[in-house]
């Protein structure tokens, strides 16, 4: 089982890599913009990070989870991942 | 045959490199959103070679697949073929063309992800025909941007568009701030760019409205690989053999759903040997072969990701030709990867020598041809006939008939009235068009 904690370091991971940031993911908070200040994930860097976040996971994410809905920060996927998690356990 | 295929093949396994990544476009701060289903994504990605068709697809699918392939004797003998020459005919669905493969498969994928609508720019209008009848299909609602000039030409492509129950809107028109802006420019209403622009800009207005597209895109080229997996089962069940295998390109989707799966199955040793793969294109628009291998954008707002593909510049001013569904810019990342390595070839044709080219298949085998076919005719008779030394053929030669010309026959009639060659691309306008892009660097074309 995926806890909260994994998927928030994944999606940190993923969104500092994204947003060709050097610094540690850890200095990203949970609240962070995904696009603002700090992070720069854009709309279509946001699609093929989904893909990758399976692959870290090891798990599918519905497209019904994420057509016309809206992300503002990190936490905001994350919640959504954890939906996802709950359901397949 | 009796079945279409029951699964896509990716040729991305048997590349031996990966795609260069596309450059996103700086966006201002605020939220993101997902505009595209995670499926097409992922078939644009993954290593993974086989992609089961979903049987919503496979079903409407089989209403005109598996498409005929026969021998062009006929043909063959007027062009003076020294070689057999097989035909792949794509017309025969409801949209005219191959563009319905990807069409149904797109409309089902945004459906599921729980889109209610999608919007496109068409150029020719055989994509917004095609995904017009793939909405209705599966209960999306549809909002088709056509070039005026060539809705002006093609008013029956209007007519069919409508009559799947899409909204059609000629291009420029006063339902975007683009639109309005072209007109108050008095911009002429004859760019497939500023008609996918208008879509993208309207599909931002409502979040479960998508802006789609089927030419291009890697999940695209996919979906097309029917074409070629029927056409190697259907050769095989002939008992004939083609070293040669020739598509038109206007961004590659026919090209890449003839070609690529004979590239993937000699790749996988299913084949005797490799196929030369014969990209053709306009010579008004010779991205593959007087191009540069450079990051540009898929059309000329600006407002998509830049990708590495051979172009003539986003920005080149494209003249008027008959092969519509032809008139763009820049061949597909896949297409250009391929180009770059020497695993595909290209010639460039006139829509004089196109056109005739498809006359002399019509009356020969009583197809009617679209324009942009009959660029892969007139190539396919140059190889057959052994007009191209470089590109010998010695066993056969197969050619995708990609669609139907019945709602493009005032090209034909043009042909019948003397229509002259077309100029040759000017060579100061494609490097003024192409100075100030970023060539794909060596190690990301690696």
């Amino acid at each position: 089982m995926t806890n909260r904690t994994q998927v928030t370091e994944a999606v940190k991971r993923l969104v500092v890599r994204e947003s060709r940031l050097s610094v540690s993911p850890t200095a990203v908070a949970d609240d962070e913009p995904l696009n603002g200040a700090l992070l720069r994930v854009n709309s279509l860097g946001f699609l093929g990070m989904l893909v990758q976040l399976e692959d870290e996971l090891d798990l599918t994410l519905p497209d019904d989870l994420f057509a016309g809905r809206v992300f503002t920060t990190v936490a905001d996927l994350v919640d959504v991942v954890m939906d996802v998690t709950k359901e397949e356990t | 045959m009796t079945e279409a295929p029951r699964a896509w093949r990716s040729v991305l396994p048997h590349l031996g490199y990966d795609l260069p990544v596309d450059l996103t476009p700086e966006q201002g701060a605020g939220p993101v959103t997902a505009t595209l289903p995670l499926e097409l994504i992922r078939q644009s990605v993954s290593q993974r070679e086989f992609w089961p068709v979903p049987e919503p697809v496979a079903e409407r699918y089989r209403a005109f697949r598996p498409a005929p392939l026969w021998r062009a004797r006929r043909f063959e003998a007027e062009i003076q073929a020294a070689v057999p020459i097989y035909v792949k005919y794509e017309g025969g669905n409801i949209s005219g063309s191959h563009k319905f493969n990807t069409a149904l498969a797109q409309a089902y994928y945004y459906h599921r992800a729980g889109f209610r609508e999608l919007v496109t720019g068409t150029g020719a209008g055989q994509w917004g025909s095609a995904l017009a009848a793939a909405c209705a299909a599966f209960g999306l609602a549809c909002t088709v941007f056509m070039v005026g000039g060539s809705l002006r030409d093609k008013p029956y492509r209007g007519s069919l568009i409508r009559l799947y129950g899409a909204d059609l809107h000629t291009s420029p028109s006063q339902l975007t701030a683009l639109g309005r802006d072209a007109t108050g420019n008095h911009q002429q209403g004859n760019s497939l760019a500023l008609a996918i622009g208008e879509a993208v800009e309207y599909a931002r207005t409502d979040p479960k409205r998508a802006f789609c597209i089927g030419s291009g895109e890697t999940y695209s080229i996919l979906h097309q690989s029917v074409i070629g997996l029927e056409a190697i089962d259907q050769l095989a069940a002939l008992g004939a053999e083609v070293d040669t295998v020739v598509g038109c390109v206007g961004a590659g989707s026919n090209f890449g759903g003839v070609a690529l799966p004979f590239f993937a199955a000699a790749r996988a040793g299913e084949l005797p040997r490799p196929a030369t793969l014969v990209a053709a294109e306009s010579s008004t628009t010779p991205k593959l072969t007087r191009g540069v291998y450079a990051y540009d954008h898929t059309d000329s707002t600006g407002t998509g990701p830049m990708e590495a593909m051979y172009t003539i510049g986003s920005r080149y001013a494209i003249p008027p030709s008959h092969a519509a569904g032809l008139r763009f810019h820049g061949a597909a990342k896949l297409i250009s990867a391929m180009r770059h390595r020497d695993q595909i070839s290209a010639l460039a044709i006139g829509q004089r020598e196109a056109l005739s080219a498809g006359r002399v298949f019509a009356t020969s085998e009583l197809v009617l041809p679209a324009p942009e076919s009959g660029h892969a005719l007139a190539a396919a008779a140059r190889v057959a006939a052994g007009q191209e030394p470089d590109l010998a053929s010695r066993h056969g030669v197969l050619v995708c008939v990609s669609g139907h010309g019945l709602l493009d026959l005032a090209a034909y009639d043009k042909l019948l009235a003397g229509l002259p060659e077309d100029q040759p691309a000017d060579p100061e306008a494609l490097r003024e068009a192409t100075a100030t892009l970023r060539p794909v660097h060596p190690i990301e074309g690696a």
